[in-house]
């Protein structure tokens, strides 16, 4: 489903990734851990070009990522949830849910709106559909932000720690709607803290430091056994 | 010192009729400055090179010369060029309004340059274009915020219009410079002038503060 090779990426001088392989399989689910300024964000939005490599290929459903006209095709085909929600403040839930649908998809209104109410329905928040983002909680509006990515009907979810600005108490109605996603058989690529969530429905876990991929596997293996220095070290301070 | 009161009140309907003048140069400007202003302003932020090139200069060259000096390039220097005479109008109106989209693009750009940026990537990663994005979620966000400045610039244009006089153009400062040639009475309709600015730059400026407040109105919903 996602296919990178050799992916360089740099700022300027500070290279961030450090040649990236990486083979996601449909309905995979792969949970991205690394300690802070490790490259997982840079990593996850170079699968869908919100960054441009410096080398290498990122290819999604056997597209390359490589122009402009390809991206859009990509990028209607991933869907991607931020830590910070991103929700269009000006617009209401439904119109958030709609938008994308019928300017890229280009559904008639009334298709739109049946299909935005299911998936409203799905994230338990269908009294919410009139709303606007801010008169909604951190985890109401990162379950919309879901339900908006959703709404394009992605094979593939990338979320990029979806609950670190969450208020602890509202983690779990967010990690909810991703692990029943998950049982689904979405493919899904999930940057991540919370280790019990890795552990329960991660297929892979991935760990990445300084811009490689230190070490990978079935999560319960590399939680219980870590094989390198770098995984034992990191594990130990967050576990 | 003589006061003529009557002065005022007789001269008031020419002076009136000066503003309405005014009134359609400085809207027509507006609008004008307004259309090129918000493609300038993307212009300035877009990944084209070329474009964000051009836009920058001009912005530069239209700031960095005086109003009156484009006023003159164009009512006097132009038909040199094109060997044709300028209608006063014209002249006034492309003048104030190519100056002015020269502000108003500082205006935008900086409005949606505090739109988060993680706006646009939510609408880029939905698949939409860069172009969709701005539309349909970046600018509707950013004129909110514009609303205040661009109510500045449009006083500060009304006020400016004031120069086209010097091109013989019959807005209300050139209607008062000729009564005054008529009357004497510089006091009075000078005085006249002014209050007549002060009553439009006023109802504008209140005009633009119940704007804001019906954003913020519409912002809470
Ligand atoms: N747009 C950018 N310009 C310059 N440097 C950047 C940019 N984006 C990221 N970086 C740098 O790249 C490095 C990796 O950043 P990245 O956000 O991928 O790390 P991360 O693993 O997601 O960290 P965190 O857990 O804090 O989110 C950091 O040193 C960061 O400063
Ligand atoms: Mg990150």
């Amino acid at each position: 489903m996602i296919d990178i090779k050799g992916l360089h990426k740099s700022f300027g001088k500070i290279d961030v990734l450090k040649g990236i392989d990486l083979h996601v399989t449909e309905q995979e689910v792969v949970v991205i851990i690394g300690p802070s300024g490790s490259g997982k964000s840079t990593l996850l939005r170079c699968m869908n070009y919100l960054e441009p490599p410096t080398s290498g290929t990122v290819a999604v459903d056997g597209i390359f990522l490589n122009s402009e006209s390809n991206i859009n095709k990509v990028r209607e085909e991933v869907g991607m949830v931020f830590q910070r929600f991103n929700l269009f403040p000006h617009m209401s839930v439904m119109q958030n849910l709609m938008l994308a649908p019928m300017k890229v998809r280009h559904l008639q209104q009334a298709e739109a709106r049946a299909e935005a109410l299911k998936l409203l329905e799905k994230v338990g928040l269908s009294d919410k559909a009139k709303a606007y983002p801010e008169q909604l909680s951190g985890g109401q509006q990162q379950r919309v932000a879901i339900a908006r990515a959703l709404a394009m009907k992605p094979k593939v979810m990338l979320f990029d720690e979806p609950t670190s600005a969450l208020d602890p108490e509202m983690v779990n109605e967010v990690l909810d709607v991703m692990k029943e996603l998950a049982r689904e058989g979405m493919t899904m690529v999930v940057v991540t803290h919370e280790m019990g969530f890795a552990r329960e429905v991660g297929d892979r876990l991935i760990f990445v430091d300084d811009g490689r991929i230190i070490e990978q596997g079935e999560p319960k293996a590399v939680f219980e056994n870590p094989q390198e220095e770098r995984t034992k070290l990191f594990l130990s301070k967050v576990l | 010192m003589e006061f003529n009161f009557s002065l005022m009140t007789s001269s008031f309907p020419l002076l009136l009729l000066g503003a309405l003048v005014t009134i359609k140069i400085t809207a027509l400007s507006v609008t004008l400055g307004v259309l090129i202003g918000l493609f300038v302003g993307i212009a300035r932020i877009c990944h084209v090179r070329l474009l964000r090139v051009l836009a920058a200069i001009y912005v530069d060259f239209l700031r960095g010369t005086p109003l009156l000096v484009q006023i003159f390039l164009i009512y006097f220097a132009l038909p040199i060029v094109t060997g044709q005479r300028v209608d006063p109008f014209f002249a006034a109106i492309v003048s104030c309004g190519v100056n002015s989209g020269a502000y108003v693009a500082e205006i935008f750009r900086a409005g949606i340059q505090s739109v988060d940026a993680g706006q646009m990537e939510a609408g880029r990663s939905l698949g939409m274009t860069w172009i969709q994005t701005m539309r349909y979620i970046i600018v509707p966000q950013a004129f909110k915020r514009v609303i205040p400045p661009l109510g500045n610039e449009f006083i500060a244009l009304l006020k400016d219009s004031s120069l086209v006089s010097v091109i013989g153009f019959e807005e209300l400062t050139r209607r008062g410079q000729l009564i005054i040639a008529r009357t004497y009475g510089s006091l009075e309709i000078w005085l006249s002038v002014a209050i007549i600015y002060l009553v439009m730059t006023l109802t504008i400026s209140r005009f633009v503060a119940y704007l804001e407040r019906r954003c913020r109105v519409d912002d809470r919903h």
